[in-house]
């Protein structure tokens, strides 16, 4: 028998790894992916706690709508990691911030 | 068979192994296998989506998150220069802060430990389905998440391609 609670702790302990790694790691693109393993605890939450509502399917959009806007912000994210290696040759956010401006 | 149902051992071993891969997407050295090891989270992620009964959400998470975007990660992960690990003064503290929202948030949902899962699959073209909600209710936000979809492919070509040189 499962209980909607079991996703929800899997969910917390996902969202706080996610925690951990943003704020340990300086390379931007393991922060980025800190991020979405954060996302991916979320949206864990969010199905879990729509499915114990009247309404699951409003649920359902709301993480179809958070899905497709997470793939929108890694092209973002990606990119500008991307174009920041191109002209700096590092994504360490230590040695960016040194380099500011 | 009764007493280790189906469902059970599904979950157990899909929410495992989103532990599993979520550790690894945090503490591998490589960003290579970091962002593999994410894809992996985002399929162990769509099992347990499909077990509380979304099953089209489980498919959109694999073939939009895992297919395009986390692959997008992967294969741009081999263009930087892998960049050694350095001690971090934070770990202590941020492991004191990652266990405070676990525990902060175990104790907000406690009362969900009553609620138990019904084997119920989530309609998508029925009356009250996710499609007609979608596209009844929800056709803007539908809308503006297909243009920032649109945008971001452009935004990524433009900003991805290498540059002309000028003689």
């Amino acid at each position: 028998m499962l209980v909607i609670y079991s996703f929800l702790i899997t969910s917390a302990v996902i969202f706080g790894i996610g925690i951990y790694g943003f704020i340990t790691r300086r390379n931007m693109l393991k922060m980025l992916m800190s991020a979405e393993v954060m996302f991916n605890g979320a949206l864990l939450a969010l199905l879990a706690l729509s499915r114990a509502s009247m309404v699951p399917a409003k649920g359902g959009i709301l993480a179809l709508i958070a899905i497709s806007l997470a793939a929108s912000e890694i092209g973002v994210m990606v990119s500008l990691a991307i174009l920041i290696f191109r002209i700096k040759r590092t994504i360490d956010v230590y040695e960016l911030r040194r380099h500011r401006g | 068979m009764s007493q280790f149902p189906i469902e059970l051992i599904v979950f157990s071993a899909f929410s495992i192994s989103a532990i599993v891969f979520s550790l690894l997407v945090v503490e591998h050295k490589s960003l290579v296998y970091s962002a593999l090891s994410l894809a992996f989270l985002g399929i162990s992620n769509a099992a347990l989506f499909a077990l509380l009964g979304f099953d089209y959400i489980a498919l959109f998470q694999i073939s939009v998150y895992v297919g395009a975007a986390v692959m997008f990660i992967l294969f741009s992960a081999t263009l930087f220069r892998e960049i050694p690990p350095t001690e971090v003064p934070m770990r202590a503290a941020a492991i004191g802060i990652a266990i405070l929202v676990i525990a902060a948030i175990a104790a907000i949902f406690l009362p969900y430990n009553e609620v138990v899962l019904s084997p119920v699959s989530i309609p998508w073209d029925k009356e009250g389905g996710l499609a007609r909600t979608l596209v009844q209710s929800y056709w803007f936000p539908f809308l503006v998440v297909a243009l920032a979809l649109i945008t971001t492919l452009i935004e990524g070509i433009t900003l991805a391609r290498r540059e002309e040189v000028v003689e």
